[in-house]
């Protein structure tokens, strides 16, 4: 008997490690990969090569928000700049330092704004994945690294799309990882990437003001690279519409581990 | 020896085995970030009270051409006529700083010199304070000209308060928004002009009201 529990004292971490050694810490390793962006410039670069990185495995949720928020009081509802998020910046609390009904402790924080993910990155040393490293670690499916090759996942993808936002959001840990052990990056919440603002659904450089885009403009299909991705459709025009104070009801964030050679680019005030 | 002891780590090796479900056992302890963190210094307002419209509060470092540190709140007090650009750019730029230009020489003659004009790079890789000294001598730009240079993070903050857009393209050029801001002494965006066409009354009358 004390054999058996032996054995299984030594297959269990040797079993945990081999599944996927890169987890730890909350955070999975990413291998480095290309990521095809979906764009209409013949301009573009047709790939980016994503250098291997480490991602929250899970979204940043209303508890860690709110510990982000209580230590730096000039992110309080009440207190942040419109300049830095808009009137619907945690709208769904039920005050300046409470959680409330609406926005349970392990659901991830939605209503933050760009800005505001960027400082709690920068609080916690690190950063926010950029669009090529977000869209890296979410081309993989549950067991294999391109998703378009799995219909369960496609299946599940879709069905996420076409349901409306809960009112209240599920936990965090209730996504099913994907193959680097990534949860929720598709099937909880929208993310912010640290590069949003150079989506552009028209790519024209001369007039393009950026400014008053209405929200999901269907023109950017039209160069796309993969019309069938309708999720990377749906993300790229997201992004284009947003501004940096924005704050939406299905949007939150992740981060990503900052080596200790990446020289710190987080600059909010 | 209990069975039931050895039951927890029996669903350990079980679930393990599973390929999709194993980052269950790696979840992190639930918010350490409260208690220790080296960063949250940095997150206090600076003192003197900004409004809360105003730039200035992005307190992101630039340096300028002559290689020194700048933030933007060193303009507060002066109208400011701002846009972002990159130094290679051989087809919008110019047609900017020329109307920049033109919407300072728009001020009344008593007033012209207290504008400040600031160009911030959105290519922080090439536009170095050397590159932009150069650019200043070929432009023939005046001291009352800031031209800023600013790392990824500082540009990428300010361009999302401007709401400018920009991207580099494969070719090392960028796709970008062509904008100027007028800023009043406060800081506060006041009017911005959006793209290349149409005539420049609108922003020179937003300066000339910010100059007062």
């Amino acid at each position: 008997m004390s054999r058996a529990l032996t054995l299984l004292l030594v297959l269990v971490p040797l079993a945990l490690a081999r599944a996927n050694p890169g987890l730890r810490d909350g955070m999975a390793t990413i291998p480095a990969g290309v990521h095809v962006p979906l764009s209409r410039s013949v301009r573009d670069a047709t790939e980016v090569k994503v250098p291997s990185f480490r991602l929250d495995i899970r979204p940043v949720t209303n508890a860690e928000f709110l510990a982000f928020v209580t230590a730096n009081p000039k992110w309080r509802r009440s207190r942040v700049s419109p300049l830095f998020a808009d009137k619907s910046y945690l709208h769904h609390w039920s005050g300046d330092d409470a959680l409330g009904a609406s926005a349970p402790a392990d659901s991830p924080v939605v209503n933050v704004s760009w800005f505001a993910a960027r400082a709690y990155a920068r609080w916690v040393g690190k950063r926010l994945p950029t669009t090529a490293e977000w869209e890296h670690a979410a081309a993989a499916g549950y067991t294999t690294a391109d998703a378009r090759n799995e219909p369960a996942f496609t299946a599940d993808l879709h069905a996420w799309l076409a349901r409306p936002v809960p009112a209240v959001l599920p936990s965090v840990g209730s996504a099913r990882a994907n193959l680097h052990g990534v949860r929720g990056l598709h099937g909880l919440v929208w993310e912010w990437v640290d590069d949003f603002s150079t989506a552009m659904v028209t790519g024209e450089s001369r007039a393009d003001s950026g400014l008053d885009r209405d929200l999901f403009c269907g023109a950017g299909a039209v160069g796309a690279k993969d019309t069938s991705d309708y999720a990377a459709f749906m993300r790229q025009a997201l992004r284009s519409s947003l501004k940096g104070n924005n704050t939406t009801t299905s949007l939150g964030f992740r981060c990503v581990e900052v080596p200790p050679t990446e020289p710190d680019s987080s600059l909010i005030p | 020896m209990n069975t039931r002891l050895l039951l927890a780590p029996v669903m350990l090796l079980v679930t393990a085995l599973l390929p999709a479900q194993h980052a269950g056992h790696h979840t992190e302890p639930a918010a350490p970030e409260a208690a220790a963190n080296p960063h949250s210094q940095h997150q206090e307002l600076a003192g003197d009270a900004f409004t809360s419209g105003s730039l200035y509060q992005l307190e992101a470092a630039f340096t300028g051409d002559d290689g020194r540190p700048v933030t933007l709140g060193s303009l507060r007090g002066r109208p400011v006529v701002l846009a972002m650009f990159f130094a290679s750019c051989t087809y919008a730029c110019p047609m900017i700083v020329a109307d920049m230009t033109r919407i300072r020489d728009s001020l009344p003659a008593d007033r012209r010199d207290r504008a400040a004009l600031v160009l911030v790079s959105f290519d922080p890789r090439r536009d170095t304070p050397q590159v932009l000294v150069r650019y200043r001598k070929d432009r023939q730009l005046s001291p009352q000209w800031t031209l800023l240079h600013g790392d990824d993070g500082a540009v990428r903050e300010l361009a999302a308060l401007l709401g400018v857009k920009f991207k580099q393209e494969a070719d090392g050029q960028f796709a970008h928004s062509n904008l100027i801001s007028i800023l009043n002494a406060e800081g506060e965006v006041v009017h911005q002009r959006a793209g290349l066409k149409g005539g420049l009354e609108d922003a020179t009358a937003a300066l000339a009201r910010a100059a007062r």
